[in-house]
């Protein structure tokens, strides 16, 4: 029993202690995606472009320009942009706070 | 990779665009169905035709539906004896649009079915859409 103790710190001083772990990467090898919290919220630009089109669209449709049917894909493409980042940003600063709130 | 519900309203989408112009083509037969010309012997209202074609949108890689081409109908026009019209010819025939109504009624109600149709895909993807972003949200 007690030996076992040592081997463990063996078996983890080998992997983690001696060799620094390289940092840790499970998002950067989908396409580049972000893996900080903070980059996050960098990436909305291509989101606020859409709420932008659909600003703009429900204008022109004010204005008579465009049919409704556009207006309303444009507006409804907006809303489900707003709505994942919305969400998006919920999952990631609860879990920001989850961490932040873990007992050290 | 586009997500494939943004694509399915983008094509519900142009399915809507493309039966809101047939049902514009229905409405100006219909509006004309009595437009005879104004010189005496002259051709009244041709009755409009719209076919479809599918386009592909190179952004998506899907394929959209749009108005190919608005035609003319090139059936026979109705004739009648109305001397006393100003459209007569020096028989007294005038030309009526080759608009049958029970047609247009029939062309309007497919373009309602179908429009219909794309308005619930719309709906569908919506609420596929809002349901797996719940997912997100519920589950913490």
């Amino acid at each position: 029993m007690i030996p076992a103790l040592p081997l463990v710190t063996s078996m983890f001083g080998s992997s983690v202690v001696s060799q620094p772990l390289p940092p840790a990467q499970p998002a950067a090898s989908i396409a580049g995606a972000p893996s900080e919290f903070g980059h996050v919220f960098s990436q909305v630009g291509e989101a606020i472009d859409t709420l932008k089109a659909g600003e703009s669209a429900a204008i022109s449709g004010l204005q008579g320009q465009t049919s409704v049917q556009n207006v309303v894909e444009s507006v409804m493409s907006a809303e489900r942009s707003l709505q994942t980042v919305v969400a998006i940003r919920d999952k990631v600063v609860s879990a920001y706070q989850t961490i932040s709130q873990m007992a050290i | 990779m586009n997500d494939p519900i943004d694509s399915v309203i983008k094509i519900a989408g142009s399915g809507l665009e493309s039966q809101s112009t047939r049902l514009r083509i229905v409405a100006e037969n219909l509006a004309n169905a009595q437009s005879t010309g104004t010189t005496p012997g002259s051709n009244p209202y041709a009755r409009k035709t719209v076919t479809f074609e599918s386009e592909l949108d190179q952004a998506l890689g899907v394929d959209l539906v749009k108005v190919k081409t608005i035609g003319i109908d090139k059936s026979p026009f109705r004739v009648e004896h109305d001397p006393g019209n100003p459209a007569a010819d020096s028989n007294g025939i005038v030309k009526f649009p080759n608009v049958d109504l029970l047609m247009e009624m029939a062309d309007l109600r497919e373009a309602n079915r179908s429009y219909e149709a794309n308005l619930q895909v719309i709906k569908q993807a919506n609420s596929l859409n809002s349901m797996t972003l719940d997912l997100l949200r519920t589950s913490s």
